[in-house]
């Protein structure tokens, strides 16, 4: 498994894990992300079961196990969180941030060591240290319970699914050429998204963030003028198709 | 696949589950037990010498009822523990491969609080599991046991219902077929759980 460091200063760091060339072929391609502070570790929609090795074989690399102190699910989904009981194993002492609404659900996936603490509708807030991290709602963009991690130092979006790219897990790790990269992105949203409303919703109020960096869970990462870009294609896309020319 | 031939967790649920089934036919006896004592009240001085064997049939059902109904919470709590352990065992597996593949990481000792815990955790389901196994293959042998008088009641009962009047006999030899294949069928239920057990006690 790959791992870069995207930001980095003082008081933190930003890293993307993915691009698993040993994971199994038929399960989606994600990526995973990390804020490593002074004294902790926050680990982003860390996976599934069938990443858990690779992951763990990773992080221990940058940290030790006992510094990641905080997981965030953006939502329930088995890509995002079913290695829940695996790292209810290995974390000594951790926090499971996720949507309220998919506490009694996630449970399944096997906690008893872990801490969840519940994220309400209208968003939240963690604090690593003395990073800020905002927990924005983005709820049906897919699930119906959904947060993305806004990072106001870093000027960084970890978006979830919104943004995720199909493609091979052999793929550069930022977008280079927006317009085509939009057929890779176009049918996962229109699909997958189901509410123009919550869409449009979203897309105002994300548009008033300072945005350097959008860090989708599939695909590849916004920089720069491309985050502008995605959140036009975006509001311009009608969502919520079932048949998708 | 035969079922011998699945992961233990899964052969702890069939367990549970012929166990389940076992319990289902035990209560079915109950129904034949107070039957019996209806039918022998009707017959009155006709049936005189069933009447005591419908005592007999109604402790027979009692007992296999709660005995059955107590085999089958073992027999799901050691199913219980079964995919606890199986995913405890998958954890171990995973921590594993990662010191192999991973000894030389800065923090590689980090995982060490992680790994024994998970290893404590599997030491303890492990014994919980052979003592739930132990427990279960007791508790179907007594019942096992029990079962041994359906087959003396039942044929007690066909002798009464041959001297019970013509009206009542053939309603008498019903409830004697009724116990003999109710004790019948829980006892193939057994067997075959005694069976499951006996490969995961050498497994």
């Amino acid at each position: 498994m790959q791992i870069k460091t995207i930001f980095e200063s003082a008081s933190h760091k930003w890293l993307v894990l993915g691009r698993d060339i040993e994971k199994p072929d038929l399960i989606i391609d994600t990526n995973q992300y990390m804020v490593i502070s002074k004294n902790n570790t926050l680990l982003m929609d860390p996976g599934g079961i069938e990443l858990f090795s690779a992951m763990l074989a990773t992080i221990i690399k940058q940290v030790p196990v006992d510094k990641i102190t905080h997981l965030f699910a953006s939502h329930q989904d088995p890509d995002i969180i079913s290695s829940l009981g695996l790292w209810d194993q290995a974390l000594p002492n951790a926090t499971l941030h996720s949507p309220w609404l998919w506490e009694s659900f996630i449970r399944h996936f096997g906690m008893n060591n872990i801490a969840y603490a519940a994220i309400p509708d209208p968003g939240g807030q963690l604090k690593l240290d003395e990073v800020v991290l905002d927990f924005i709602p983005a709820h049906y963009l897919h699930s119906s319970g959904n947060f993305n991690v806004y990072d106001v130092e870093a000027k960084i979006l970890m978006s979830g699914d919104i943004g995720a790219a199909l493609e091979s897990n052999d793929a550069p790790m930022y977008v280079e050429d927006f317009d085509s990269h939009i057929p890779k992105m176009k049918m996962f949203h229109q699909r997958w998204m189901p509410s123009n409303e919550a869409k449009n919703d979203w897309v105002n109020r994300v548009s008033l963030l300072d945005i350097d960096m959008m860090c989708p869970q599939h695909g590849r990462i916004f920089k720069g003028d491309d985050v502008k870009r995605f959140l036009d294609w975006f509001e311009a896309l009608p969502v919520g198709l079932l048949n998708i020319k | 696949m035969s079922e011998e031939n699945y992961s233990f967790f899964v052969i702890a649920a069939l367990i549970a589950a012929k166990l389940d089934k076992a319990t289902k036919v035990a209560r079915q006896l109950s129904l034949t037990a107070s039957n019996a004592r209806a039918v022998a009240l009707r017959a009155g001085e006709g049936a005189a010498g069933f009447r005591p064997l419908t005592e007999f049939i109604d402790r027979l059902a009692n007992v296999t009822v709660k005995s059955s109904l107590a085999i089958n919470k073992v027999a799901a709590t050691l199913s219980h523990t079964a995919a606890q352990r199986f995913r405890t065992d998958d954890a171990i597996i995973r921590f594993e491969i990662i010191y192999k593949r991973s000894g030389d990481s800065k923090y590689i000792n980090s995982l060490d609080f992680g790994y024994q815990r998970t290893q404590k955790q599997q030491q303890t389901l492990f014994q919980n599991y052979q003592y739930q196994l132990n427990e279960l293959a007791g508790e179907l042998d007594m019942l096992k046991d029990e079962l041994r008088t359906a087959v003396i009641l039942a044929t007690l009962s066909r002798v009464e219902a041959s001297q019970a009047g013509s009206l009542y006999q053939d309603a008498l030899n019903n409830v004697a077929d009724n116990v003999e294949s109710a004790a019948k069928h829980i006892k193939k239920h057994i067997e075959t759980s005694k069976q499951l057990v006996s490969n995961l006690q050498q497994g």
